[in-house]
């Protein structure tokens, strides 16, 4: 019965169900990375005190971010919009509701970018890649930001920082 | 659970002309036996292909295939198909459609006992296709779109010209049900050779060779085959038994 021995190694090779399922390790669409720096000290990271982000769409109406949360940190993720060449976001710092009214100091930063899909894999498809053309800080009375400064144009990753951003 | 079953199936597949033949061996107790060898061209047709077609909305394929005895041990063989597939995903939708041919060797492991012709067979084969794929839509993938929304491309986009070849290994049986008509099974495993990679894109499902994985470049198959013995030869043999 070695022909049956044989056909167990084949089945065991025939029958394995393959992973089909976008693993969540896999580099798919990566978000806008921004660092925050101390503007009296260039090469030093400073925290922003309860910096919160919203999104702001094309009719300005404001878009909640998941999973975007009130911390005081020095990096935030962005997520672009793929179906547009430009997004908005409100930056607030020291973001907080006091009996239902907003606290806090919002500027909007717009971010325009070219996009390109790429192909992953059969499990995750496509992807974006976004190539960052400008970022600019709209004018508001009271500023935080100072300045910003595109360091990397091509988004294609979250591992380091493509903007930063001093305050 | 599946799996269980094609178990239970290989066993009986393997042991049906297994056992026929220790029946065969009590009855012959002639010391000289004559007999009839016929061989020559058989062809056939993939039954698995066609019922997949009629069951399987995604798929239409149709193979026929061909083998011939050069010597009680060895058998040129051949294949010759098309076939159809789509391939949806919740983020991939596309299409391959092409043709192919496989020809190779098979090698008889089989003795049979007087007047029968089944066949216990390993060989290999040497694949080529050639096909079209289209990615008819998708859809972004990105853990983070509940915010903007989905970003979705239905354009669609067709890759022409596309080329793979394989080797491929396969083991299975042969057995005749009746006369000159062979009912046969074998199970293939495949190592993709070359392929043209469609830009920004890659080969789904390759015509002939199957689904293709991310991680590995080996593929699987079957075929479930019914053909029919064109006996061009018959050669009285005579042989000296036990």
């Amino acid at each position: 019965m070695r022909y049956t021995l044989l056909f167990y190694l084949f089945l065991s090779l025939v029958c394995c169900e393959p992973d089909d399922i976008c693993s969540q390790s896999t580099q798919t669409t990566p978000r806008l990375v921004i660092d925050f720096y101390d503007i009296e000290n260039l090469s030093d990271k400073k925290s922003v005190a309860g910096l919160f982000a919203i999104g702001i769409n094309e009719q300005g109406d404001e878009i909640n971010i998941i999973g975007e949360s009130v911390e005081t940190r020095d990096r935030i993720e962005l997520p672009l919009d793929g179906n547009n060449s430009e997004s908005h976001f409100k930056l607030y710092k020291n973001y907080n509701i006091v009996d239902g009214i907003i606290q806090g100091n919002p500027d909007i930063i717009s971010v325009n970018y070219n996009t390109e899909s790429i192909y992953v894999s059969r499990a995750c498809g496509y992807k974006n890649n976004y190539s960052i053309n400008d970022l600019n800080i709209n004018n508001d009375i009271d500023l935080w930001i100072v300045f910003s400064d595109v360091i990397i144009n091509q988004v294609e990753n979250e591992n380091i920082a493509h903007v930063q951003i001093f305050h | 659970m599946s799996k269980y079953f094609i178990n239970i199936f290989f066993i009986i597949i393997v042991s049906l002309p297994l056992s026929s033949q220790n029946q065969e061996k009590t009855n012959s107790n002639d010391s000289l036996v004559g007999f009839n060898q016929k061989y020559g061209i058989r062809v056939g047709f993939d039954l698995s292909r066609l019922g997949r077609t009629i069951f399987d909305s995604y798929y239409n394929g149709f193979e026929i295939n061909a083998d011939y005895r050069i010597s009680k041990r060895l058998y040129i063989a051949g294949e010759l198909g098309f076939e159809n597939k789509e391939t949806d995903s919740d983020y991939l939708n596309s299409k391959a459609s092409g043709s192919y041919f496989k020809a190779g060797v098979d090698f008889n492991l089989y003795n049979n006992w007087v007047g029968m012709e089944n066949l216990i067979i390993s060989g290999f084969r040497i694949g080529v296709s050639s096909f079209n794929q289209d990615r008819q839509e998708y859809k972004i993938y990105d853990a983070y779109n509940q915010t903007w929304g989905e970003v979705q491309n239905q354009e669609n986009l067709e890759f022409s010209g596309l080329a793979s070849s394989w080797i491929e290994l396969l083991f299975g049986v042969k057995t005749e049900i009746i006369n000159n008509l062979f009912l046969s099974f074998n199970v293939q495993l495949k190592v993709r050779l070359t392929e043209t990679n469609p830009n920004n894109f890659e080969n789904i499902f390759i015509p002939g060779f199957g689904r293709t994985y991310d991680s590995t470049k080996i593929g699987t198959g079957i075929n479930y085959s019914i053909s029919y013995l064109i006996p061009i030869f018959k050669k009285k043999s005579v042989i000296n038994s036990n």
